[in-house]
């Protein structure tokens, strides 16, 4: 890396703390709230749609944008790559391990001859 | 993959300890996160973190995600505000995971819900969502034995990935693409039929646009939301209009039948 943190551990620590009450109110609050009380079914049917969103928007962003200006770039040709292979063993075997280490395979090769 | 162990729902194993049975159902995600928890943990070494934080950080957030945010942001030097509000704005799907779950934990003590939400996550979630809908002796207690499963195995392999990190000289770019990886995976599992596909496009389109738009992962909040709720409206309109829509025939996968989780596209 040619940039280097310059935090102390006590700050690292301070990070973890507040992370960790951003990361667990949002999984405690609706568990609490929702197994006490009925769910609406509109709800729930769109729920449905929420991690396969979520999820697309997260590998567009890792594949087609710059992370330091969030511009569309199209220059990430082994990750473009990569990613159809992982699609293509994901939809064929059902692995997640398969399909994970496939990819980190595929994109170190692809990023050597590319 | 495994074609010669017999299918657990056919023959039960009444001897089996319950922690073997649990565990046989968490192995496949354990597996899948020690390539990931390692590349985690190298990064998070790059980005300044020790051993004993790395730890404590995979025991605590739990969520790939997260961690590789906190280690890029650091090595940008970015203000704890706003790494700690990126985080908030990440994190805010489990909202929607965890209430998808809450049917299936109704009547659990309060203590029980605050242990099992602290060790939620993306990929046990998913394990369990699947379990919980196809598997009628699935209860809460194996649901959190998933759970504290894979979060041993996250927490071991950052903490091994933060002590070979310092000995090792791994391109980032290439470390980083586990996790993209890892949600193409959970996209492809996710897909039932055509219309997810045609939502999975709508999404992706409008990530990129959201994300130019606000110049922040803010984008990816926004996105989801607009694109799930699309889903929803179409989902709804279709039923509604066009039941016998060819948008909602199914995909099968070829694997799909070995799976551990077979039957969930039968409902």
């Amino acid at each position: 890396m040619s940039t280097v943190n310059t935090w102390t551990s006590t700050q690292h620590f301070w990070l973890i703390i507040l992370g960790f009450f951003v990361a667990f109110l949002p999984r405690y609050i609706p568990l609490m709230l929702f197994t006490k009380r009925e769910i609406p079914e509109w709800f729930n049917e769109w729920m449905k749609f929420v991690p396969v969103s979520l999820f697309t928007a997260l590998v567009v962003k890792d594949v087609f944008i710059d992370s330091k200006s969030y511009q569309l770039i199209f220059t990430q040709v082994p990750e473009m790559l990569a990613a159809v292979i992982v699609i293509i063993i994901a939809y064929r075997t059902r692995s997640m391990a398969i399909s994970v280490i496939t990819g980190l395979i595929g994109v170190f090769l692809l990023s050597m001859v590319i | 993959m495994n074609k010669r162990r017999p299918n657990p729902k056919q023959v039960p194993d009444p001897n089996e300890p319950l922690w073997r049975s649990t565990l046989r159902v968490a192995m496949p995600l354990n597996l899948s996160y020690i390539p990931i928890g390692l590349a985690c943990g190298i990064l998070l070494h790059a980005a300044g973190f020790n051993t004993l934080l790395t730890g404590l950080v995979s025991l605590l957030i739990f969520s790939g995600g997260a961690q590789f945010l906190i280690a890029t942001m650091l090595t940008i030097n970015s203000p704890l505000l706003s790494i700690v509000l990126m985080l908030f704005f990440l994190e805010l799907r489990y909202a929607l995971l965890s209430s998808s779950l809450s049917p299936y934990l109704k009547g659990q003590s309060n203590r029980f819900l605050f242990i099992f939400a602290i060790s939620l996550n993306d990929e046990n979630y998913a394990i369990n969502y699947l379990k919980f809908a196809t598997d009628k002796k699935w209860t809460g207690k194996e649901a959190l034995m998933v759970e504290h499963y894979s979060l041993l195995f996250w927490a071991m392999s950052n903490v091994i990935g933060s002590l070979i990190g310092s000995a090792l000289k791994i391109d980032l770019g290439i470390v980083n693409f586990a996790l993209t990886a890892l949600f193409l995976y959970m996209i492809v599992m996710q897909i039932k039929n055509r219309l997810t596909v045609v939502i999975c496009l709508i999404s992706g389109v409008l990530a990129a646009v959201c994300m130019m738009i606000t110049k922040s992962t803010l984008g990816l909040v926004i996105s989801t939301i607009i694109s799930s709720l699309i889903g929803f409206g179409l989902e709804t309109t279709l039923r509604k209009r066009l039941p016998d829509s060819h948008w909602f025939w199914k995909l099968r996968s070829p694997g799909a039948k070995q799976s551990a989780v077979e039957g969930s596209d039968g409902k």
